[in-house]
């Protein structure tokens, strides 16, 4: 099995460490001297150069990289990733996904068990082949929040060389901490049940009890419109993506067309066979808005910053906003087209578009046989708090498991 | 209720006291003292205090002025009397006395306000109240109708008005007659895009909205009105830009048996009355330039007079000098014209003139490059002087009048126009670098005669219009160096270097007509398409006539010195031609589109009549150099049309979203300077491993195919 999931491991001398973490990370995370072609033909054959800051953190700290997963082609969406079997079949006690939409998160709750997407700016990018530089973050998925605290508390140092990054004292992840003593309090969207199928609506209902029982005040809030999420993600996340592939040449790294006349035939054929279908579609739609339809780009933008205003307002007294993770019929790992991606990922989305941390706890939220996830944003920067809130509730999950 | 008693609050004054009155308007203001309310009462006349005190009124009068608010529409009856010594509000006009009310009634109560209207302070010694003028523009046109009650913006509007009636009774006087043309028209050749109105009796056939009445104002002469003007709406469909309206107000007048002299004799009389509606003396008569002066001496068409530095021209000066750059320009037929800025040398140092000017600033005005010298001790000082022979640097000083202190800014190009071009642009930039334009200084100036046609893409085009009489009848049409030397009988009416308006002596003889068409290059059936009803008009015995129009929007903002146009129109759009207020432009129901016989699909169907347009995939493959294959074809093809349903889709949302910023990253990214970096050459380029992971390598190169084609 391990074969299948790991597209490549280091040679067993290279993990000396005894009982150390073992971390699974994707091959767009660039380990030295492993191959990182991000899942794409685009990085054919490269091989990583230096480590990302992230990994020589770990590394620093005595974690084992464990080996590279197998990643959709560059990390957009979740088609053909393993990195989540790589924890449910105890190849690794964590796995690093990347997150632009949600991938951490739906990867764990497809596997059942925690995803988590830090804020924005918390974790250096650097080393990151990525693809939408203003939503995209490191993912961790792991079977229990204590070693998700423990990556973040390894990792969570400041990068200079991380625009994105702000010099903030480091976080505490003290692991002992928890909402044990007092009740916290769970903003729900004002007729999110509406908006949920019957099946959905059951889950909801169970994941509610179970929060109430465990002690949570539910307050509904008002939220902006669903649909205005995914518009304005899509349209921002086509045009980066379509400007950030731009480096994908075929001069300095990657797949080269055989050869060419001249110099625009080599583009146009090297970057015509680098990408798949579907990371060529989503490229087609960012070059549409970025030159045929930039101000629909702009509104975006404007629509961004009134969704990130409307959120963070609705969280001011709040702990964490709730909902699913996962909706009836969404499957990320089958979603073959934008659209589906879109549609699959619609309820871990809004944390990308707003930076915010969020978190995937399994458990609370099933309904047959099917565990919808219950997913829970906290507030910019307070990836500690809403770890200790995950903590939380993954006692209540294993009391209610027990019982 | 009866207002026939009403007196307006801006009338009161001493002479008043005691008089017993009925005033009506808003509550600008309000201060409550316990047992004694003031509030400030408004109307378009002015602000006068009320007082209401529980001994005064009745007790359901102090009770309902205790519900008062800011804008609550309000009828008070009340005595005049005197304020307190100590107590007067010398911001009010009406500040030494006040209305004890006795009476009052609510007439309509006013919602919590989107922002300040109250411009005056309640208290003496505390200045004016905040203004509204520091709130955002989209806010205060959304609630424009707010906007508009604050005293600022009822005199803007009030003077305005005052301009318009000024110019009626000018135009009168003398002999002038208003009469109206269509604003559903043929499109008119002015240039710029068309607004366009569908026609439900001719489904796919189209109104255009007019650019200006130059037509119909010219068929007005033909018809006998000899005397014509209109105060009138244009629209142009043009880019945007900050101080530009889709629509527009224009003074368009037109009278025959006349020339030049008639017009600027007119509005030499005109102008100086309507600015004078601003407190604005503009002196006459109005100096006159032609266009070749003015580009001689200013490099522009536009001339700023408030201040000097016009142009010297050197040119001759270097015929045989030993400074080759110079010498290769005279040589190839071009010219040296300079500036001297006169004893600003301490303001511009060596630097700023070598370093921003000569290799920043002057490039981007289009020239190539400037000299520049400054004067110390009676000798030209530079880092180019020593290419100068004395006598040549004897000559410069005496042509430029130059004295210790001057600073010499010089440019030289092969063409003509690059030069006035840059160097005008480098004069204005100096000037208001260095302050040196005098403010509250009106300089108006005619500019004259200017080139008849220009060279276009397409051969020659008319620099004003077609209908504009040439200098000279007698030329051969075919010749084009013959006709790019004709000028116009046209003329600008220009004002500290802003165009107020134009207009020229037209062509009234269908034969001359004829002849310009033909140098334009139009065809016989083009002309009959374009101009057919118009030319008609000119073949029945068509007086000499000319003409010119106002822009009068411009010219009210200059009068009363508003920071942009908007701030002199009642519902202007904002700046992306897009209205606040009502949200136009706005959709319209798919039946509507129906009756009119145009598509509903949006504006990616083709519409009748419309070119089909380049291929999306094929455009948007060649920009991103991105091949896509025969099988991958539909799939592209199906998200652009997914693309281009959220264009529409997000473009819904425009209202909800007009007047904020774009947010590109969730909190503004900071660059960040790292401790120690100092230029070096990466370690993984020293090492070359760099080069480990390239496709192809040939010695310290990236290796790609042949760049020329």
């Amino acid at each position: 099995m391990e074969s299948s999931v790991f597209s490549f491991t280091p040679s067993p001398s290279d993990h000396p460490v005894e009982n150390a973490l073992r971390v699974a990370v994707q091959p767009n995370m660039s380990c030295r001297g492993w191959p990182a072609d991000a899942g794409s033909k685009a990085l054919e054959n490269y091989t990583a150069l230096e480590d990302a800051f992230v990994i020589a953190q770990l590394k620093q700290a005595n974690a084992v990289i464990a080996g590279t997963t197998c990643m959709s082609e560059l990390g957009f969406g979740l088609v053909n990733d393993t990195g989540a079997r790589a924890v449910t079949e105890d190849l690794a006690d964590a796995a690093l996904i990347t997150d632009y939409i949600g991938e951490s998160r739906a990867a764990a709750a497809k596997a059942g068990i925690f995803g988590f997407k830090p804020s924005w700016g918390r974790m250096s990018r650097r080393g990151l082949a990525g693809l939408v530089p203003s939503m995209e973050t490191w993912g961790i998925t792991a079977r229990r929040v204590s070693e998700i605290r423990q990556i973040m508390q390894m990792v969570c140092v400041f990068d200079d060389q991380d625009f994105s990054m702000r010099p903030e004292p480091l976080p505490d992840f003290d692991l002992s901490r928890s909402f044990q003593n007092q009740a916290p309090v769970i903003g729900v969207a004002q007729g999110y049940e509406q908006r949920l199928n019957p099946n959905e609506a059951r889950a909801w209902n169970t994941a509610l009890s179970a929060l109430k029982t465990a002690g949570c005040e539910i307050r509904p809030v008002h939220l902006p419109d669903p649909g205005l999420f995914s518009l304005a993600h899509h349209i921002i996340a086509a045009v980066e993506a379509s400007s950030s592939a731009g480096k994908y040449d075929g001069v300095r790294y990657g797949h080269r067309t055989d050869a060419c006349a001249d110099w625009n035939q080599m583009y146009l054929k090297t970057r015509g066979e680098s990408f798949g279908t579907l990371i060529k579609t989503f490229l087609f739609q960012g070059a549409y808005f970025q030159f045929q339809q930039y101000e629909a780009f702009e509104q975006a933008c404007r629509a961004r910053g009134k969704l990130m205003d409307q959120t963070l307002t609705a969280l001011a007294d709040l702990d964490g906003i709730a909902g699913l993770t996962l909706g009836e019929h969404s499957d990320p790992p089958a979603a073959q087209t934008i659209e589906d991606i879109y549609e699959g990922f619609g309820f871990t989305l809004p944390a990308n578009l707003t930076g915010l941390p969020a978190v995937h706890i399994p458990g609370l939220a099933r309904h047959g046989r099917k565990d919808f996830g219950v997913h829970i944003m906290g507030k910019l920067f307070k990836d500690p708090d809403l770890l200790a809130l995950a903590r939380f509730l993954e006692t209540v999950t294993s009391k209610a498991g027990a019982a | 209720m009866n207002f026939d008693q009403r007196v307006s609050c801006g009338s009161l004054n001493t002479d008043h006291i005691g008089r017993h009155v009925l005033l009506a308007g808003w509550v600008d203001a309000l201060r409550d003292h316990g047992d004694i309310l003031f509030i400030h009462l408004r109307d378009r006349t002015g602000i006068v205090q009320v007082v209401f005190a529980p001994g005064n009124a009745p007790s359901q009068v102090y009770e309902t002025a205790a519900a008062l608010r800011n804008e609550h529409c309000i009828r008070v009856t009340g005595t005049v009397i005197q304020r307190e010594p100590g107590t007067e509000n010398p911001h009010l006009d009406t500040g030494k006395i006040e209305v004890a009310a006795d009476g009052l009634d609510i007439l309509s109560s006013a919602d919590p306000l989107p922002f300040p209207i109250s411009e005056k302070s309640m208290l003496a010694g505390t200045g004016e109240a905040g203004a509204a003028d520091g709130v955002n523009e989209e806010l205060r046109l959304q609630y424009r109708f707010l906007d508009l009650r604050r005293p600022s913006m009822q005199e803007k509007l009030f003077k305005r008005h005052r301009i318009m009636t000024c110019i009626r009774h000018f135009l009168e006087d003398h002999g002038f007659y208003e009469v109206e043309t269509p604003m559903l028209t043929r499109s008119t050749p002015e240039g710029a895009r068309d607004y366009l109105v569908p026609s439900r009796h001719y489904p796919g056939d189209f109104y255009a909205l007019p650019q200006s009445p130059q037509l119909f104002k010219q068929l007005l002469m033909v018809a006998g009105f000899e005397r014509y003007y209109q105060i009138v709406r244009c629209f142009r469909d043009e880019d945007l830009r900050p101080n530009r309206q889709p629509e527009f107000t224009q003074l368009d007048l037109e009278a025959a048996f006349i020339d030049e002299e008639f017009i600027y004799a007119l509005f030499e009389e005109l102008v100086p009355e309507m600015f004078a509606v601003g407190g604005i003396s503009v002196s006459t008569p109005f100096p006159r330039m032609t266009w070749h002066q003015a580009m001689e001496t200013t490099g522009t068409d536009r001339p700023d007079l408030r201040f000097g530095m016009t142009f010297v021209d050197a040119t001759d000066l270097f015929t045989n000098t030993g400074y080759a750059i110079f010498k290769q320009i005279v040589d190839r037929g071009g010219c040296i014209k300079g500036i001297n800025v006169k004893g600003q040398s301490d303001q511009l140092s060596k630097n700023v003139l070598q370093n921003e000017y000569a290799k920043q600033i002057v490039p981007e005005f289009g020239a190539r490059g400037m000299t520049w010298m400054r004067v110390t001790g009676a000798k030209l000082d530079s880092n180019i002087v020593q290419f100068f022979s004395g006598h040549e640097q004897q000559q410069l000083m005496e042509r430029f009048n130059a004295e210790d202190g001057d600073v010499l800014m010089i440019i030289a190009d092969t063409s003509w126009h690059t030069v006035c071009s840059a160097l005008g642009q480098l004069r204005l930039h100096v000037a208001g670098r260095l302050n040196l334009i005098p403010e509250h200084v009106y300089k108006p100036v005619w500019v004259t005669d200017f080139p008849l046609f220009e060279t276009g893409a397409d051969g020659l085009t008319s620099c004003h219009h077609p209908f504009t009489m040439p200098s000279a009848t007698e030329f051969d049409p075919e010749k084009e160096e013959e006709c790019l030397a004709l000028t116009s009988r046209s003329y600008d009416l220009v004002m500290n270097g802003e165009e107020l308006g134009g207009g020229s002596i037209r062509i009234n003889d269908r034969t001359l007509q004829d002849k310009i068409f033909k140098a334009l290059g139009l065809s016989g059936k083009e002309i009959e398409d374009k101009f057919g009803f118009f030319l008609k008009g000119l073949s029945f015995g068509t007086p000499p006539h000319g003409g010119i129009a106002l822009g009068m929007d411009r010219v009210i903002s200059m009068i009363l010195g508003t920071a942009s146009i908007r701030e002199v129109i009642a519902f202007p759009k904002n700046r992306r031609a897009f209205c606040p207020l009502t949200g136009a432009p706005a959709g319209v129901a798919d039946t509507q589109l129906a009756e009119l016989g145009l598509g509903t699909g949006g504006p990616d169907q083709s519409l009748p009549g419309a070119a089909p347009e380049a291929d999306l995939m094929e455009t948007l493959s060649w920009v991103s150099r991105i091949q896509v294959s025969e099988n991958e074809q539909a799939e592209v093809r199906q998200a652009l049309n997914q693309a281009q349903a959220m264009a529409r889709d997000i473009n819904t949302h425009a209202r909800d979203l007009d007047g904020r910023d774009p947010v590109y990253t969730v909190f503004p990214a900071t660059n960040q300077t790292r401790e120690g970096t100092r230029a070096r050459r990466h370690i993984l380029a020293e090492n070359r491993d760099l080069f480990k992971n390239a496709p192809a390598v040939t010695g310290d190169f990236f290796k790609v195919a042949g760049i020329l084609e």
